[in-house]
C-alpha cells in the first residue's frame, strides 16, 4: 500500500464522527487538566487510561495525542491570567505573558498564545507527517543492537537534558530501571525480587508507576502550596483582537520557532519545556529591542508558546516511527498504547496506516479546535481555576485510586501506588528529576530484552555492538552526551581560574 | 559529616544498590542462556553504587526557601498533613473493597477536603455525593468497568 493510500485511510478514522467527537474530547480535557496548576500531561493521559479500555485503539490514541497536546495548550492560560503554569511547558510563557495580563491586555495575551500555539502545532503536524515515514523506513532494518544503543540514548538524554543535576537524574533513572526489572524474567522464567508475591509476578503496572510518581506525588505536591493565595484570574481580560501590526511582529518568532520546536521535540530527551526556554532566550537574542521581554513583549509570549507546540508534534516522531519514546509524556503514551495491544515501531506504519495516519490528520482537526476553543471560550473554561484546591486535591486523588484499581482489580496495587505516591514525593523533595525514572521505567524492560537478544543472536560477544555502524554511532552519542557537559564544564573552570 | 542532603541520600543509595547486588546474585542460575536473569539487575545495582558515590561528593545546590533552616522540627505542619492525608488514603484502601464504592468515596472526599481546609460544608457534603455516584455510573454502567458495591445493594 502506497503512501497515499494510509493517508486516505488515516483521514476516514480521523473525519469519521468518532474521530472527531474524541479529538474535541481529547483537546477539550486536555486544556482543562493543562490548566490546573500543578496538574500537567502525564498526570492527564494517566487518568484517562482506564476510561479508554473499551474504546477502539485509533480512537484512544487519537483522544491521548489530543489531551497530550491540549494540556500544553492549557498550560499557557493559567501562565498567563495567574502566572502559575499548568504545565512546566509553558513556564516560560508566563515571561511575557503574565505582564501583560497585568497591564490590562490578558485577553490579547490569549489570543496570541491561541495563534502561536496553532501554527506552531500546525507546522509541527506538517514536519512530522514528512519525517516520521522517512525515520520508520530507515529504522525497518533495525535490530535488537540498534534498538539497545537507541533505547540506551534516549534515556542518557533525557538525563543530561532535564533541569537540575544531571547525576541526580541518572539515579532518578536507574532506580526507575531496577523497579522495571520486578517480576518474571521473559527469557529464563526467574521470577525477579518478587519476595514470593503472587502479585509482583507480572511486573509492576506503569498506571501504578505513572499515577503514583507524577499525579499523586503532585497531589502530595499541592497540599503544601494549597494555601497559597490566588486571587483567581481578572474578571476583566479586555479585547481579544490583535492588529495587523501585532500580527507583522508574531510572525518573525512563529515561523523560527517552530521549525526550531520542531526539532527539538525529536530530539530524545529534550521536550516542550527545553523548546520553550531555547525559542524565549534565542528570541530575545536576536530582538532589536530585548529590554522589552519580560515586560510583556508580543515576540516574547509568541516564541515561546509557538516552540512548545511544534515540540509536541516533534515528540511523535521517535515515538510513531521507531516505537521509542523520547519524553517521560510520551513514554507514558507508549504504555498506554501497550495496555491496548499496540507496540509502536517502524511496522505500525506499513501494518497499521488507520492508526498511524489517523493520529497525524487528527491533530491538525484537533489544533483548529484548539484554537476554536481558546479564543472565545477561554474567559468562561478558566472559571475552572477557581476550583478550591482542597477540593481538587481530593478529587485527584479518588481519580488515581480509581485508575488503578480498574485496571487490577486488586488493592495490592493500591498500596503499591500509596508507595510510589510517596516515593515521587521524597524523589522531589530531594530534588530528584521523575521524568527519567518513568522513562527508564517503561523503557527497562526493551533495554534488557534487547541487550540480551542480541548477545544471544552474536553467541554473547559484545563486539556486536561495535560491528553494526549505526549502533555503533547511536553508542558514541550517548557516550559524548553524557562526557560533554562535565568536560565543558571544566574546562570553563579551568579558564576562569587562569 | 552528614551535614548535607547530598550525603544522606547517597548513603541510603549506596545500601539500596547493595542489598540489589546481593538479592540478584543470589537469583537461581540458568546455564543455557548467553545473558542471565540476574546480569542487568547486577549492572544495575553496580551502577547506583557508582552514581551515588559520585553524589557524596557532590554540593548541595542552594535551597530556595522551601523547607530551609534546620531549627524546624521535621514534622512541620505541612508535612504533618501530608501524613494525614497519607492515612485517608491508607483508609481508602483498607475498606474500598469491604464498604464499597460509594461510601468509602464519598467518605474520602468529604472528610480529606474538610481536613485540608475547606469551609464550605454544604458544597462539601454535595461533591461528596455527586462525584461518586457520577463515577459508579459511568464505570459499572457505561464502561463496564465494575467498581465494589460493598454492602450497598446496587
Amino acid at each position: 500500500m502506497g503512501v497515499m493510500d494510509g493517508i486516505l485511510e488515516g483521514a476516514k478514522v480521523a473525519f469519521s464522527f468518532q474521530g472527531i467527537l474524541f479529538v474535541l474530547m481529547g483537546v477539550f480535557l486536555g486544556t482543562i487538566i493543562g490548566m490546573l496548576p500543578g496538574l500537567g500531561p502525564i498526570t492527564a493521559i494517566g487518568v484517562m487510561i482506564p476510561i479508554s479500555y473499551g474504546m477502539d485503539p485509533n480512537m484512544a490514541l487519537v483522544m491521548m495525542a489530543g489531551i497530550y497536546y491540549g494540556a500544553i495548550f492549557g498550560g499557557s492560560t493559567s501562565s498567563i491570567l495567574l502566572n502559575a503554569p499548568g504545565v512546566a511547558g509553558t513556564v516560560a510563557t508566563a515571561f511575557d505573558g503574565y505582564p501583560m495580563a497585568q497591564q490590562g491586555k490578558a485577553g490579547k495575551a490569549l489570543a496570541i498564545a491561541a495563534v502561536s500555539s496553532f501554527v506552531g502545532g500546525t507546522v509541527g503536524v506538517i514536519f512530522l507527517m514528512l519525517f516520521a515515514p522517512l525515520l520508520a523506513s530507515v529504522a525497518i532494518s533495525f535490530g535488537p543492537p540498534e534498538y539497545f544503543a537507541l533505547m540506551l540514548l534516549a534515556l542518557t538524554a533525557i538525563a543530561s537534558l532535564s533541569e537540575g543535576s544531571t547525576i541526580k537524574a541518572l539515579i532518578s533513572g536507574t532506580l526507575g530501571f531496577m523497579v522495571a526489572m520486578i517480576g518474571i524474567d521473559g527469557q529464563t522464567g526467574t521470577s525477579r525480587f518478587t519476595f514470593g508475591s503472587a502479585s509482583l509476578l507480572s511486573g509492576i503496572d506503569f498506571l501504578v508507576i505513572a499515577l503514583g510518581i507524577f499525579a499523586l506525588a503532585e497531589v502530595f505536591k499541592l497540599i503544601i502550596t494549597r494555601n497559597e493565595s490566588d486571587s483567581g484570574p481578572n474578571k476583566n481580560i479586555g479585547s481579544i483582537r490583535i492588529t495587523k501590526s501585532e500580527m507583522k511582529e508574531m510572525s518573525g518568532p512563529m515561523s523560527r520557532q517552530s521549525v526550531l520546536g520542531f526539532l527539538i521535540g525529536v530530539l530524545p530527551g529534550a521536550g516542550a519545556t527545553i523548546a520553550s526556554f531555547i525559542a524565549y532566550i534565542t528570541e530575545k537574542k536576536i530582538a532589536k529591542n530585548p529590554e522589552e521581554f519580560g515586560k510583556g513583549s508580543i515576540k516574547g509570549l509568541t516564541a515561546p508558546e509557538t516552540a512548545n507546540n511544534a515540540a509536541t508534534s516533534g515528540a511523535f516522531v521517535p515515538l510513531l516511527s521507531l516505537g521509542i519514546p523520547g519524553s517521560g509524556t510520551t513514554a507514558v503514551l507508549l504504555g498506554a498504547l501497550m495496555v491496548m495491544g499496540i507496540q509502536p515501531g517502524p511496522m505500525l506504519f506499513t501494518e497499521k496506516p488507520d492508526l498511524f495516519w489517523g493520529v497525524i490528520i487528527s491533530m491538525y482537526i484537533g489544533n483548529i479546535f484548539l484554537l476554536i476553543l481558546n479564543l472565545p471560550l477561554i474567559p468562561y473554561i478558566s472559571k475552572l481555576l477557581n476550583i478550591p484546591r482542597p477540593m481538587l486535591i481530593s478529587l485527584v486523588t479518588i481519580f488515581c485510586l480509581i485508575g488503578v484499581y480498574g485496571i487490577s482489580f486488586n488493592t495490592f496495587d493500591l498500596y503499591l501506588l500509596l508507595a510510589f505516591g510517596i516515593i515521587g514525593y521524597l524523589l522531589r523533595l530531594v530534588s530528584f528529576p521523575a521524568a527519567p525514572f518513568i522513562l527508564a521505567f517503561i523503557l527497562g524492560e526493551m533495554i534488557e530484552q534487547s541487550v540480551r537478544k542480541s548477545l544471544t543472536i552474536s553467541n554473547g560477544s559484545f563486539m556486536i555492538f561495535l560491528e553494526r555502524p549505526i549502533t555503533l554511532a547511536f553508542l558514541i552519542i550517548t557516550v559524548l552526551s553524557l562526557a560533554l557537559p562535565p568536560l565543558l564544564g571544566m574546562r570553563k573552570k579551568i579558564k576562569s581560574i587562569e | 559529616m552528614l551535614s548535607s542532603q547530598n550525603k544522606k541520600v547517597s548513603l541510603f543509595l549506596i545500601v539500596l544498590g547493595v542489598v540489589f547486588v546481593i538479592m540478584s546474585v543470589r537469583l537461581p542460575k540458568y546455564p543455557l542462556v548467553p545473558v542471565d536473569a540476574d546480569a542487568v539487575p547486577i549492572i544495575l545495582g553496580c551502577l547506583l553504587i557508582f552514581l551515588s558515590i559520585l553524589l557524596f561528593f557532590i554540593k548541595d545546590e542552594p535551597k530556595d526557601g522551601e523547607d530551609s533552616g534546620q531549627s524546624e522540627p521535621f514534622f512541620n505542619a505541612d508535612r504533618k498533613m501530608i501524613l494525614l492525608f497519607g492515612g485517608l488514603i491508607l483508609l481508602y484502601i483498607i475498606f474500598l473493597e469491604w464498604l464499597g464504592f460509594l461510601l468509602t468515596t464519598a467518605l474520602f472526599i468529604f472528610t480529606s477536603t474538610f481536613a485540608l481546609g475547606y469551609k464550605k460544608h454544604v458544597t462539601n457534603i454535595v461533591v461528596a455525593i455527586a462525584i461518586p455516584i457520577a463515577f459508579y455510573y459511568l464505570f459499572n454502567y457505561v464502561l463496564k468497568i465494575s467498581l465494589p458495591k460493598g454492602i450497598l445493594p446496587f
